[in-house]
């Protein structure tokens, strides 16, 4: 959706929140939230009960063992779906006290399925203006599952994430840009996030040369003259430093963070621990 | 009747007429006598002009050197109570000498409360050089506004952002390595590991699904059996990884601590420093500082938090009302020597009440309920006047509840403790700030009346010893040439303080003459500076109206007038009774048994003396004087003590060896109110004695005067009242020469009589009369000699005391006779 929808000058589309994790980050909420309240649309929450879980339980030897590690038990089919309900609950109740408060139409679910198959028949359905926004904090093996969701699952142009660190929401809308060809349609979307709170726009240009770094800065500020509150930055970064490319995002304090996947910044292949360790706002990562 | 008139009243009589050739030797007082008045030439000056005011009091020497001895003497009970007459400017007099005082003493120190680490409901007080609190306080506003924009730079910085990233990626890849150690060697044994909602759990795998269990169930046991001991294996290893996370996320918060403290410390102690270099020689200064430095440190966080209220006005409150900050606030409660000003304050509190004098902690409301803290002590005039003097009100202090136990208590212990009232008195204990005490070190003076001072004395055991100074303020002073010009000069900075237009000498002397009339007293001047100050201002008043530039003695004349006129609607109403013969008072003719008596009424602060109509009727009886206001309850202790003292004149001088066969009745004619004082004693006697003598009392006479036992007619009080009171009643009947008024020898020496009542004696129309005793009055009365007795114990016959004897003598002899008479009729 999102940077498609901006480009399309089109105002449908949703926001699929996949809860597959019992205790969702409270920012990847507000997240998802704030970008429905931004174009518009209705969030879908998707409650994923991994059917594992139950086969799990359906062995007699399979214990659980507590997060303190200091205990074990047996785990029972009755006691996950009792504890996944009430985790449901929980996460459905915050999610209606934020979409409430900025009037953004909520519709709740809760499926016993395979997390990636649930997500992917959910989005199917209404497609193909669909932002996935993932309740779990990104870690740095999370490459292959963020490649996995864009490749199989055909209704999603755009991935909402939160880093572990995450704790701000407030602050300039910051636009890596890493293709000059993409700048209006990045740049319309930053402009509704923008417009919510009455905040600035940074644009990253990231090039993995000076030169690169030149002629898109050349390019941009033709492109973006005039522009009230907006302000271009640089940073130079190879495919083979993310850390670098994090350091610079982290040091634009920003309220979001908008790119897109597979280039310097979020690779598509490779480790995301220098993003997940600095990132402190939601990331809108687009194909 | 109750008895005949004897043979001998015809005798009597005309004894009587050939005695009153003795009458009119009595030499009434001279006009000169009645009014002391100033020569205005005499002052020596034209104008107060010419004169220096005066700065202070006149004549209160012993007031003044106690004052001067309770303010030098080094001891904390030897505190002051002035005590004087209202409006004698005693307040004005003492406030300019403890200044003076004050000023040559040194500047006491500032205090200030502040934050206790330790024990937050028990803020430190802290001294400070004077001067320096105020420095103390701007300072750490200083420094708190530094950190708040060098704190979140310092921790927003990439030098913090990189060491505090190290430590979280030092633990996290730790867990991480050990979780993924773990997840590996899981899925390399086909072991799936997942995340339930409340911990973590295994199950075998097949091509990174977790196996049905009814293909599982399907395997030979051998395999199942392997497959479940693998898990166990890893179950237990995962749960040792587990439980190293807390103990890992404890060392990981304190290297965090560490961190956060060691990079706060260098922001903390570079904002205090200046604080620290300017406070280096006060150790407690340091001490408080030290204290809230490591406080700081340990709360830098409080500059890094988002402050939801800022937000919302999107304007950042500055730091000295940013709640946040408050703990390192100093709450300055004295800050002296500012502007320059420096010696010991001299702190007049007008409204003492308990918070006003003690110092309180106030509460704000917050969520319903009532809050506070350090920044809520609010000092009381003790510690405004700490090191110096504070003047009070006594009066206003009794009427405070709790103040003053309160002010004792903190004399007594020379420490300022600030509770709540009812905390004090013990009737409540709710939790609430236990201020560190700040010592005292102050001389209280308090002002009062002489009778709340004796109240005192008598009442409060402490008071004595808390108050040993009594600078004893007179009311008024002794004429002389001396004091007569420092009375000018009074009058002279009464101008100059209300910037009015000068005196001339005939208006000061006029003035003079009515500081006299107002200490009731010929010799001695009023000081009773608020009234004096009054008529000054009026007659300025009177004068400008007038169109002069200078006020003269008719100015002086005319706001006396005008300040009466405005007052004595109740005189011209009773004068009006009089005149109407709703109340009888004769001023002519001749009258048995009857007299003119004298009264004063005061009315607030106005007075006046009018007659009334005594009479006396006697009969024979048993030996008593019915005093009819007593019987009535309408006689003060004091009218029947005169009463009772009459009797025992009469006893002594004329029954000492016959029965006192006498009943008589003494009543104030038309009195409708409370009769109290013995001032009308001697009339009342002379009335007796007019009735059992039968020779008529002039009615053109009025007196007072109490007397003793003996017949000595002593002094009373209003004796210008009363004399003007009765020559007031005569004028309005017409003038006939011969009125007059009666008074104590004693009380020639209170005569200040109004202008016209002098005028009227000097052309003759009216007189006063100066008495010693019983016998000198009569005799004016009646014309008629009093007589004395002879060496045969018998008074001349003819006198007016021979007449009493003999009367007294036949109502004894009478009596003998009646009750021999009841006797044989009894014996019949």
């Amino acid at each position: 959706m999102i940077a498609h929808v901006a480009q399309a000058g089109e105002d449908r589309g949703r926001v699929v929140l996949h809860v597959c994790s019992p205790q969702p980050h409270a920012l990847a909420l507000l997240a998802a939230v704030k970008i429905a309240q931004a174009f518009q649309s209705e969030i879908e929450s998707l409650f994923v009960e991994d059917v594992q879980l139950f086969d799990c339980a359906a062995f007699g030897f399979v214990r659980e063992v507590s997060l303190s590690g200091r205990s074990s038990s047996k785990l029972s089919a009755d006691s996950v779906a009792q504890s996944l309900k009430l985790a449901a609950q929980g996460a459905r109740r915050e999610l209606e006290r934020l979409a409430r408060s900025v009037d953004v139409p909520l519709r709740t679910r809760v499926v016993r399925d395979d997390p990636m198959q649930a997500l992917r028949l959910a989005c199917s359905e209404v497609g193909p203006w669909n932002v996935v926004a993932l309740s779990e904090p990104f870690t740095g093996g999370f490459t292959p599952m963020l490649r996995t969701m864009f490749d199989a699952i055909e209704g999603t142009t755009g991935l909402i994430l939160v880093g572990p660190r995450a704790r701000r929401i407030t602050g300039p809308i910051v636009i890596a840009l890493e293709d000059m060809g993409r700048l209006p349609d990045l740049l319309r979307a930053g402009e509704r996030l923008a417009a919510l709170d009455d905040v600035g726009i940074v644009v990253l240009l990231v090039a993995p040369d000076a030169q690169r770094l030149h002629d898109m800065e050349m390019s941009a500020r033709m492109a973006l003259a005039g522009r009230e509150k907006l302000r271009i930055d640089h940073a130079i970064v190879s495919r083979e430093a993310p850390a670098v490319a994090a350091e610079a995002l982290r040091r634009q304090a920003g309220g979001f963070v908008i790119c897109q996947f597979g280039g310097a910044v979020v690779p598509d292949e490779g480790d995301l621990s220098p993003l997940a360790a600095s990132l402190e706002c939601p990331l809108l990562l687009v194909r | 009747m109750f008895f005949k008139r004897s043979q001998n009243d015809a005798l009597v009589a005309k004894a009587a007429e050939t005695a009153a050739v003795a009458a009119g030797a009595a030499t009434p007082l001279t006009a000169e006598e009645l009014r002391r008045v100033v020569d205005p030439a005499s002052l020596g000056f034209a104008s107060t002009n010419d004169l220096e005011p005066i700065s202070g009091l006149i004549g209160q020497d012993r007031a003044l050197k106690a004052l001067e001895f309770g303010t030098s003497i080094k001891s904390h009970d030897y505190n002051i109570f002035v005590l004087g007459p209202p409006a004698s400017g005693k307040t004005t007099a003492v406030r300019q000498q403890l200044a003076a005082k004050a000023a040559q003493g040194p500047t006491p120190h500032d205090w200030a409360y502040v934050y206790n680490f330790d024990a937050p409901n028990r803020p430190k007080a802290l001294r400070l050089p004077h001067g320096r609190a105020k420095l103390l306080a701007q300072g750490m506003i200083g420094a708190l506004t530094e950190l708040r924009s060098v704190v979140p730079g310092v921790f927003e910085g990439d030098d913090y952002q990189a060491r505090r990233r190290a430590i979280d990626e030092a633990f996290r890849s730790s867990q991480e390595q050990a979780f993924e150690a773990v997840n590996m060697k899981a899925q390399q044994q086909n072991i799936a590991l997942l995340r339930t909602p409340t911990g973590f759990t295994m199950a075998p795998m097949h091509e990174g699904k977790v196996v049905k269990p009814e293909v599982f169930n399907a395997l030979p046991e051998n395999m199942r059996r392997e497959v479940e001991n693998k898990i166990e294996a890893l179950q237990k290893e995962l749960g040792d990884i587990l439980s190293r996370v807390p103990k890992a996320d404890k060392k990981r918060r304190a290297a965090l601590t560490e961190l956060n403290e060691e990079v706060a410390r260098i922001a903390v102690h570079e904002a205090l420093d200046e604080l620290r270099a300017a406070f280096a020689d006060v150790p407690e200064a340091i001490s408080y500082l030290d204290a809230a430095e490591a406080d700081l440190i340990s709360n830098i966080a409080l500059f890094l938090a988002n402050d939801e209220e800022n937000a919302v006005v999107r304007q950042p409150l500055d730091t000295a009302h940013d709640v946040r900050f408050r703990r390192y606030m100093v709450n300055v409660i004295t800050s002296n020597g500012d502007d320059g000003q420096t010696g010991a304050p001299v702190i007049e509190e007008i409204n003492p009440t308990y918070g006003n004098v003690v110092g309180r902690v106030e509460h704000i409301a917050q969520m319903g309920t009532l809050v506070t803290d350090f920044l809520l002590i609010k000092p009381g005039a003790l510690h405004r006047a700490n090191g110096g003097f504070l003047m009070l009100d006594v009066r206003k202090l009794l009427l405070s509840p709790f103040t003053w136990e309160a002010l004792k208590r903190a004399l007594k212990a020379q420490m300022i403790r600030i509770e709540q009232p009812m905390e004090a008195a013990g009737l409540i204990s709710t939790q609430s700030l236990d201020p560190e005490p700040i010592p005292l070190d102050v001389r209280v003076v308090l002002f009062g009346d002489r009778e709340m001072y004796y109240l005192l004395v008598a009442y409060d055991p402490d008071f004595a010893r808390l108050f040993k100074v009594q600078a004893d303020f007179d009311d008024s002073i002794a004429r002389s040439e001396e004091n007569d010009r420092a009375f000018a000069r009074l009058v002279a900075s009464i101008v100059k303080e209300h910037g009015l237009q000068p005196v001339d000498a005939s208006g000061v002397a006029r003035v003079i003459d009515e500081g006299a009339r107002l200490a009731d007293h010929r010799d001695k001047l009023s000081i009773e500076i608020g009234r004096i100050a009054d008529i000054v201002r009026e007659a300025d008043h009177w004068a400008k109206a007038a169109g002069r530039s200078v006020t003269t003695r008719d100015d002086i004349e005319r706001a006396v007038d005008e300040h009466l006129q405005r007052s004595d609607r109740l005189r011209d109403r009773s004068l009006e009774t009089f005149e109407q013969k709703i109340v009888l008072v004769d001023v002519e003719g001749s009258k048995v048994g009857q007299i003119n008596g004298l009264s004063v009424l005061q009315l607030g602060d106005f007075s006046f003396g009018r007659p009334s109509r005594i009479t006396a009727r006697v009969r024979l009886g048993s030996g008593r004087v019915t005093d009819i206001e007593r019987e009535v309850k309408l006689g003060g202790p004091l009218h029947s003590k005169g009463v009772m003292i009459l009797w025992g004149y009469l006893a002594g001088q004329f029954a000492l060896d016959v029965p006192l066969a006498l009943a008589a009745t003494l009543v104030f004619e038309q009195s409708y109110g409370g009769v109290d004082g013995d001032s009308a004693s001697s009339a009342e006697l002379y009335a007796l004695l007019s009735a059992l003598s039968e020779i008529p009392i002039k009615q053109s006479f009025a007196v007072t005067g109490s007397v003793n036992q003996l017949g000595e007619v002593q002094a009373i009080g209003g004796v210008n009242e009363k004399i003007e009171g009765f020559f007031d009643v005569c004028k309005q009947r017409g003038l006939t020469k011969a009125q007059g008024v009666l008074i104590p020898k004693a009380n020639v020496q209170h005569l200040m009589l109004r202008h016209d009542v002098v005028e009227a004696v000097k052309r003759g129309e009216f007189s006063v009369h100066a008495v010693s005793s019983i016998n000198e009055g009569i005799e004016i009365l009646t014309g008629v000699k009093a007589g004395s007795r002879g060496s045969d114990g018998r008074f001349p016959a003819g006198t007016i005391n021979r007449l009493v004897e003999d009367k007294l003598r036949s109502f004894a002899e009478r009596g003998r006779d009646f009750a021999r008479k009841n006797g044989e009729d009894a014996k019949r």
